[in-house]
């Protein structure tokens, strides 16, 4: 449990117990004092409580554990195991070139300045598709995806801005006019069609 | 208003009874690693807690006009 999440048990324990002191007590004790407290354990904690709760709860949202825990992403969560390095989300997740506990957040963020929000919002979307829509049989990627997003990282990259391809149509991949998953370039990305007949990495046994 | 025939007091607990819930279900969502934990989060715990904070709100101006 991370350090926030902590913080958030010990003020949610704080302010359930002093409700439990001072909203049920007769109002004897209308005191000053006792109105400070009453404002402390029922608008202010409760208040402090909710808002990380929220903070908590979006963070969270970001984690990879977090997004396949809908059984419609289980194979994509499988693909980030595929024990082959062509496989785009696998060498990213295996190599840390993604941060392991946000690996599927790092790629399928927006990298705009409301992108995070954004990915919150779709991500409501796909709660509404897992339990009432239902999710469809074909799942696909909502948008095209936007080469943005891997130049997020990958611009001023020496191994990626010298290779003499990539150097050529810069323009073109910056402009999104030619994507960076073009068949015959980085194409093969999940390949979940094809998860059955691959082995899979299990790490620490090489 | 109607609120106020129920007095302070009895407002002070709803209120009481409304937050500890809220929070309860919150805490429960921290540890509930599910898709649903967000909306339970947001639209049980939540609304909870907000309706806990507003009944005691409206519990001091219950206090206030009965203190005049
Ligand atoms: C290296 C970056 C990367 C990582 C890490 C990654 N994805 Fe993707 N994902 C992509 C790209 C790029 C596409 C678009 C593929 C296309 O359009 O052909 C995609 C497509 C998808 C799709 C649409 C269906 C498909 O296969 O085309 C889903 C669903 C998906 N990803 C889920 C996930 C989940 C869940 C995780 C984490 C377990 C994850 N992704 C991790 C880059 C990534
Ligand atoms: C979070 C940052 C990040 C994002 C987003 C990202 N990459 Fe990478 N990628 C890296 C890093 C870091 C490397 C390692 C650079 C190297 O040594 O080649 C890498 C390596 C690669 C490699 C070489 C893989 C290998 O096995 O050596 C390819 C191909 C690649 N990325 C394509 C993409 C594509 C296509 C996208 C968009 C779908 C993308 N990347 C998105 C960080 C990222």
């Amino acid at each position: 449990m991370s350090g926030p999440v902590v913080i958030l048990f010990v003020l949610i324990g704080l302010a359930i117990l002093l409700i439990a002191l001072f909203a049920f007590r007769p109002s004897v004790t209308t005191t000053p004092t006792r109105k400070i407290l009453d404002f402390a354990a029922l608008f202010i904690l409760p208040s402090v409580c909710l808002a990380m709760g929220f903070q908590v709860h979006m963070e969270r949202s970001k984690q990879t554990q977090f997004c396949i825990s809908c059984h419609a992403m289980t194979p994509w969560g499988q693909s980030l195991y595929v024990d082959d390095l062509h496989h785009l989300a696998a060498t990213h997740f295996q190599n840390h070139l993604v941060p392991h506990s946000q690996a599927c957040f790092t790629c399928h963020t927006t990298y705009t300045i409301f992108g995070d929000a954004q990915a919150k919002l779709s991500g409501l979307k796909h709660i509404y598709m897992q339990y009432i829509a239902g999710p469809p049989k074909v799942i696909r990627i909502s948008s095209p995806y936007n080469n943005r997003e891997c130049l997020h990282c990958h611009s001023g990259m020496r191994v990626f801005e010298e290779g003499p391809v990539h150097a050529a149509m810069m323009d073109q991949f910056k402009s999104n006019s030619i994507s960076c998953l073009s068949s015959g370039c980085h194409d093969v990305v999940h390949n979940t069609s094809g998860l059955a007949k691959e082995k899979l990495w299990r790490p620490g046994q090489p | 208003m109607k609120f106020n025939a129920l007095g302070f007091d009895r407002l002070l607990r709803i209120s009481g009874v409304l937050a500890i819930l809220g929070l309860a279900v919150e805490a429960y969502t921290l540890l509930w690693f599910h898709p649903l934990s967000f909306v339970a989060f947001a639209l049980v715990g939540g609304l909870l807690i907000v309706v806990g904070i507003a009944v005691y709100l409206l519990s001091l101006l219950s206090f206030l006009k009965s203190s005049k």
